[in-house]
């Protein structure tokens, strides 16, 4: 009988365990921002530099992202230690969606009307993300368009409002009336860092920061 | 002397029918009251009261009515002569007649039927004649009763019917703001998470999707979602079944 009993003590101990670790998993964060931000160009930057693998594919149309994809344990190196974070790519966020916009890039009717249909459902999904799944944000803005939008000032007092560590990203400095200043004027309460995604730019900083705020 | 020429400081007895057609003395029509004896100086004072008196008139003719009222009350005399006397007083001004009548029915009505009755509201008005220890003092306080108990009911009468209907009218008007106001957040709170404005046009409220507890998974062309129902609505869901 005694041996149940040890048993079980130790049953209950590793269930201990692995509630006690659960606590420390990798935190969810989430890349959030309006439409052809460069948020899935940004998470796949992250994930090929420290997994190898991509989360998703990228595109020039809108709503090329309309399901939340997660890339798990994205381990990231700084200074010796390592953070380990989830990274969740969401669709992006926005207050209408139209399928004729899909068809200037040569997309029939029924499958533009399908992919504002999906891009619809990936925005609520990301709202609701936001409201219970995600641990900080990383908040991406195309540093060559205007950041005052209501879009990015409901979803920046959102996360303000639940407390999140936010990371503001002015991404898309390689182009040319690329402007950082705005976005930092726009949101002077939070940290902003400037990069491309696309061109690996200044992505050293990004990762420090993303250790410093989510680690 | 009560009544005071606010000009020449000529004095009057209480209840003076002189002052009614201005002062003899210098014609002037202002007048000033003094509760006691006053020098024969003329302190300019306290000059509210005057103006109001010789310049309407109605609360004289008021008080003369009410005062010829009530001396047929307090001699106990036949319960004819008021009603006798209030038509005078009707003649004066529609207001009188409310006045004279609210303030003093019961008393003429006391009269009339009973003695004591009578005699116990003269009692009472006779402690608050007690002020004064002349005849004419006697008839000035109950003009002046009966004025204070006029612009009481004055101001009862007309403001009461106006400020019913105000207050008909303000809930009504603070009930269409609020019901507005009511009616603006009904809607909000309706408005649906996701418009579908036409097959592949949505309007998104992104609040509403925030906040909303259920989690729209699929959307449908009719106007229709596909929503994850929380944990604990089917839990609640189990519980009823």
């Amino acid at each position: 009988m005694g041996l149940f009993a040890d048993l079980r003590d130790s049953i209950s101990a590793v269930t201990a365990k692995l509630f006690a670790g659960e606590s420390e998993d990798p935190k969810r964060i989430g890349i959030y921002g309006p439409p052809n931000a460069g948020k899935t160009t940004l998470a796949n930057r992250i994930a090929r530099d420290w997994t190898g693998d991509a989360v998703g594919p990228e595109s020039h149309i809108p709503h090329e992202t309309r399901r939340a994809r997660r890339k798990e344990n994205v381990e990231i190196e700084r200074d010796g230690h390592t953070v380990s974070i989830d990274i969740v790519d969401t669709p992006g966020v926005t207050t209408k969606v139209d399928y004729e916009e899909f068809l200037d890039h040569d997309m029939e009717k029924d499958e533009a009307v399908r992919r504002s249909r999906e891009a619809t459902e990936g925005v609520a999904e990301a709202m609701h993300w936001l409201r219970e799944d995600v641990d900080g944000v990383i908040y991406v803005l195309d540093s060559t368009t205007d950041p005052f939008t209501q879009v990015n000032t409901m979803l920046i007092g959102i996360i303000e409002s639940r407390d999140l560590p936010v990371l503001i990203l002015a991404n898309k400095t390689d182009l040319e009336d690329s402007n950082v200043q705005r976005i930092r004027n726009a949101f002077p309460q939070h940290e902003t860092i400037e990069l491309s995604a696309l061109e690996g730019e200044n992505m050293d900083e990004v990762y420090d920061r993303i250790a410093e705020k989510f680690g | 002397m009560p009544h005071q020429c606010t000009n020449c400081g000529h004095t009057f007895a209480d209840g003076s029918k002189e002052m009614l057609s201005g002062c003899p003395e210098c014609g002037g029509n202002k007048f000033q009251f003094h509760p006691g004896e006053i020098p024969d100086d003329a302190p300019d004072d306290g000059t509210e009261e005057p103006p109001e008196r010789p310049d309407t008139g109605v609360p004289s003719a008021v008080g003369k009515a009410a005062a010829t009222v009530r001396d047929f009350v307090r001699d106990d005399s036949a319960p004819t002569p008021p009603p006798d006397d209030a038509p005078p007083s009707d003649e004066a001004t529609p207001r009188d007649d409310a006045t004279t009548q609210g303030g003093d029915a019961p008393e003429t009505g006391g009269a009339s039927s009973t003695g004591s009755r009578a005699s116990d509201d003269a009692d009472g008005h006779d402690s608050a004649d007690e002020t004064a220890a002349d005849a004419d003092a006697d008839v000035e306080d109950t003009a002046q009763a009966s004025a204070r108990s006029e612009m009481v009911t004055d101001d009862d009468l007309p403001e009461r019917p106006p400020s019913e209907g105000r207050v008909v009218k303000e809930p009504d008007a603070d009930a269409d703001e609020p019901d507005m106001a009511a009616l603006r957040e009904e809607l909000n709170e309706q408005f649906e998470s996701i418009k579908v404005l036409a097959p592949g046009q949505y309007e998104l409220n992104l609040m509403e999707l925030y906040d909303r507890e259920e989690y729209i998974i699929a959307l449908q062309e009719n106007g229709r979602y596909v929503i994850e129902v929380p944990e604990t609505f089917a839990g609640s869901d189990r519980r009823e079944e």
